[in-house]
């Protein structure tokens, strides 16, 4: 009996959930370090309140056009299981094809003379461009890979990234460039009694529109529909009569046409384009998708909305309170860490289950 | 496919000109090569219906010259178009590389009218070759390919080679010529003809001399595989001196590479686990071996003054333990999940090693400079010559330790684990330690290069550890083969010798790098120089699939065959 009651405790001792008590352990002190070194920062007082509100506008548009890229993301990962690492690069080749149309249209005066117009055009081209590099992708490089072991497509992912980055820059030369924006888009509007820069406030608004569009379209459409098939199964999918790689087709064109979208409102907001744009971006896309919770479209908006809140406020906020120099060029680390800290402990995301993938 | 080459070739004839010949210059091989090769692959046999079906030769001649033509058409479309465009309208605005110099190249330096005949021409007759060697007999086509590729690689590596022979003192003028700098056109005949040859006459007596060999009792063979490797050794040992100073220095770097190849072969080749994060164990080392052997005024707080070689086992123990650091937490990432936040360590290293934070320590966005130079029994280890006998030594011992760890218990559990991580489990095969050696062990490797390579200049800028470094490591293994040494050894030189050599090629590294990748994977995902086991794993379907008649190509390590196994 004495055994038993042992044996009993030692299994107690054994089924002690080690990994969860680390998560809790870690999460309690990461909150705990954050809110000291947060209380730290506001009581230096060195930001004033219209400081902060300015960081988070700017960490909100931020947030938005990481969400519409993430989506991209999310959605290809929930058809094909697998990470598009060359996202970044269509989406920078859409910013580009939109770039060479707005100079034209600069230089010959459109752009002042009917500048919604010249968005409209601005934008259709930037969709036409992603769209075009991401069918590219799809056929060349990834549909011949559909069933190889996992770490086949994923390099050859990075392959096509790096081959198309460096296309870019063969094309166009490796400088970064200033982009031509409408004088329409200077200046700010006050909402709310907040003033927010228009393009910032355009970024929202077309993210939110965007996404909104994005989600009545997959759940009410018969395209949306096989889709989310496809997305459960995909040889189900295919017996039922769903033409898969029509299917996979139209996810790809629809993450470039969000990638797209994403370019005109980057390049709005920050006014260059460069070949390497699309590398740092795609990450940090990739992590607001992980983090939402990948595979979810309301997962990818939120994880987009926090890692751009966060990348904006955090440095400021956490760091100067614990004397840290240089906080801004730690805002990379900060994102990184996020998507280590959540791959580690939740790599379903927020939005997701909590689980580990399955194998 | 064709339209998508013919702008691959406006981006590449900004190669610029190197010569070949005094007529045939890389550029201009550049636009005769796609057509060649699209007539090529049109031939080559296919499974239509599980049938395999072969054009004629007459016909493939005939369909490959076709296809050239229509290659040729549309590029010389553009040219044409590129040239009738108005200033305002050029071509130019968007494409930084189509300067008159281009078309100019691409018309062959003739009236554009002709130049543009002469180039649809000579595409035409370009893809009717390669048709018609698409459907030789692979007795007929291996031979030709060696042989034109070996001429091919002796044109570009003009430098090397001519310097080698001067040194050995053979007269050089025959083979390349002193005017232009390129092959003379005998040089090219016999490049061909000599391992044409070679080659032929091994695919017709090399089964009989192989089996043979085989035949032989294993005392007997040992005395064979000695020489063989004495004949490599002695070749390695020598090579700095027969290429100089300014190639040693090149062979130098290609040896920090294969170092770093090595390394990440364990963790990526053996273990199976994607690392993109590599550069980070490589910058540990590199800062390691700064802070423990730096002067004074290096631009660290941290002033310790030890030797290189004392720092040595410190900076191999600290990347270990980097390695496990980074290990432990990622052990339940599955591949995509591991890769990126591999990735994400990696870029954490470049931010925090450039931060103004961590600079008191580590010398921010400056680095560290003032890094002695190692001395071994008086000898400067900086200069060229030395620095390639120490790297060599260290790929030795790292090729040495993969080589047996490969083999060994620990190399099986790293196979089963690959295969499934669950049954591995099942096995009693503890998942944890197994990945954990793999990421020390690679640590390890990879911050033995990062010593290496922060003796190699003396100083260290942060902004040199970027994940292209991880990349470029990745690329050198994947192409030579995963699991693979003699394919890191391959690939390495491949990767980082010949940008090294041929500096025009430095500018398309990356290009270069992506377009292998992809082709490496869609066509050859073992490698060059495959690893058996990991062949099979690769091709599983086909195999399954009895796709592959004759079963899986063999990885003998001293033959390198840029061709599959023939059907």
């Amino acid at each position: 009996m004495a055994t038993e009651a042992q044996g009993a405790a030692v299994g107690r001792l054994a089924r002690f959930p080690v990994r969860r008590a680390v998560q809790w352990v870690l999460g309690i002190g990461i909150l705990v370090g954050a809110a000291y070194a947060a209380y730290r920062t506001l009581s230096l007082g060195l930001f004033s309140a219209a400081a902060w509100r300015d960081l988070v506008v700017f960490g909100v548009a931020q947030g938005a056009i990481y969400a519409l890229i993430a989506l991209g993301y999310t959605m290809v990962y929930g058809i094909l299981r697998m990470i598009n690492f060359a996202h970044g690069e269509v989406f920078m080749w859409g910013a580009f094809v939109s770039y060479f149309v707005a100079r034209t249209l600069q230089n010959s005066g459109f752009m002042q003379s009917s500048p919604y117009v010249a968005i409209v055009i601005l934008l259709v081209a930037a969709i036409a461009g992603s769209i075009g590099v991401a069918v590219l992708l799809e056929r060349v490089a990834y549909r011949p890979l559909r069933n190889a072991p996992r770490l086949v497509p994923l390099i050859t992912a990075i392959g096509a990234s790096l081959f198309l980055q460096n296309t870019a820059r063969g094309f166009f030369g490796p400088q970064t460039r200033g982009y031509p924006v409408p004088d329409v888009l200077g200046g700010t509007w006050t909402i709310l009694g907040v003033p927010i820069l228009r393009t910032q406030a355009i970024v929202i608004v077309v993210a939110l529109v965007v996404m909104i569009a994005l989600t009545l379209f997959v759940s009410r459409t018969k395209t949306g529909k096989s889709i989310r098939a496809v997305a459960e199964d995909k040889d189900i999918a295919s017996l039922m009569g769903i033409d898969v790689d029509r299917v996979v087709v139209t996810t790809f064109v629809i993450g470039g046409m969000l990638a797209g979208v994403a370019a005109v409102l980057f390049v709005m907001v920050f006014q260059v384009v460069g070949p390497f744009m699309g590398f740092v971006l795609g990450i940090k896309a990739f992590t607001a998708a992980v983090l939402g919770g990948i595979g979810s479209i309301a997962g990818a908006a939120l994880g987009g909305l926090i890692l751009g809140l966060l990348e904006s406020v955090a440095p400021s906020l956490f760091l100067t309170g614990l004397h840290i120099p240089g906080p801004n060029q730690l805002k990379d680390v900060i994102a990184f860490a996020i998507l280590v800290l959540v791959l580690i402990f939740r790599p379903g995301g927020l939005l997701g289950t909590g689980e580990a993938e399955k194998v | 496919m064709v339209v998508y080459l013919a702008l691959v070739g406006m981006v590449e004839t900004f190669n610029g000109i190197n010569l070949v010949g005094g007529a045939i210059t890389l550029g201009r091989l550049l636009l005769v090569l796609p057509p060649f090769l699209i007539g090529y692959i049109l031939v080559r046999p296919r499974v239509k219906a599980g049938i395999t079906v072969t054009p004629s030769p007459f016909a493939a001649v005939l369909g490959g010259a076709a296809a050239g033509l229509a290659a040729g058409v549309l590029t010389g479309i553009c040219i044409l178009i590129a040239n009738a465009l108005p200033e305002q309208l050029s071509a130019r605005n968007v494409f930084v590389a189509v300067t008159p110099s281009l078309l100019s190249i691409m018309t062959f330096g003739r009236p554009i009218g002709i130049g543009v005949a002469l180039l649809v021409a000579i595409s035409a007759v370009a893809g009717g070759l390669g048709g018609g060697l698409g459907v030789a007999a692979w007795r007929v086509r291996r031979p030709v390919v060696l042989g034109l590729t070996v001429a091919l690689l002796m044109a570009m590596l003009q430098d090397v080679f001519r310097v080698a022979l001067a040194q050995l003192g053979l007269a050089t003028e025959w083979l390349y010529s002193p005017t232009f700098g390129g092959l003379t056109y005998l040089g090219a005949v016999v490049a061909f003809a000599v391992p044409a040859a070679a080659s032929a006459y091994w695919l017709s007596e090399g089964r009989t001399v192989r089996e043979r060999l085989q035949t032989i009792p294993k005392e007997g063979q040992k005395p064979v595989r000695v020489m063989m490797i004495a004949a490599m050794a002695i070749l390695l040992i020598a090579l700095p001196y027969l290429l100089g100073s300014f190639l040693s220095a090149v062979l130098g770097r290609v040896g920090l590479f294969i170092l770093m190849g090595l390394g990440l072969n364990i963790v990526v080749g053996y273990a199976g686990l994607l690392d993109l994060g590599y550069v980070a164990f490589f910058a540990v080392g590199a800062y390691t071996t700064g802070l423990l052997t730096a002067a004074a005024n290096s631009g660290s707080s941290i002033h310790i003054g030890m030797g290189f070689f004392e720092a040595l086992p410190i900076v191999i123990v600290v990347a270990a333990f980097t390695g496990l650091l980074i290990g432990a937490p990622v052990l339940r990432l599955r591949g995509d999940y591991l890769a990126i936040v591999t990735l994400g360590f990696g870029e954490i290293a470049r931010v925090l090693l450039t931060s103004d934070w961590l600079s008191p320590a580590l010398g921010g966005a400056q680095g560290l400079i003032a890094i002695p130079a190692p001395s071994f029994l008086g000898i400067d280890l900086r200069d060229p010559q030395p620095f390639y006998y120490l790297a060599l030594g260290f790929c030795v011992v790292a090729a040495f330790v993969s080589y047996r760890l490969a083999n060994s218990r620990v190399g099986r559990a790293w196979v089963a684990m690959r295969e499934d991580e669950q049954i591995a489990e099942a096995m009693g095969i503890s998942t944890v330690r197994y990945k954990l050696l793999a990421f020390a062990t690679g640590a390890a490797v990879g911050g033995m290069s990062g010593a290496l390579f922060a003796v190699q200049i003396g100083s260290l800028a942060p902004t040199s550890f970027n994940i292209l470094v991880s990349i470029q490591a990745l690329a050198i293994i994947i192409l030579g083969g995963m699991g693979s040494i003699p394919g890191v050894i391959v690939g390495g030189l491949f990767l980082v010798g010949i940008p090294g050599f041929l500096t025009e090629f430095e500018q398309f590294q990356l290009l270069i790098y992506g377009a292998v990748l992809i082709a490496i994977m869609l066509y050859r995902p073992e490698g060059l120089i495959p690893n058996v086991r990991r062949t099979r794993e690769l091709h599983e379907e086909e195999i399954l699939q009895d796709a592959w008649g004759e079963g899986v190509p063999d990885a003998r390590p001293s033959t390198i065959s840029f061709e599959e196994t023939p059907r």
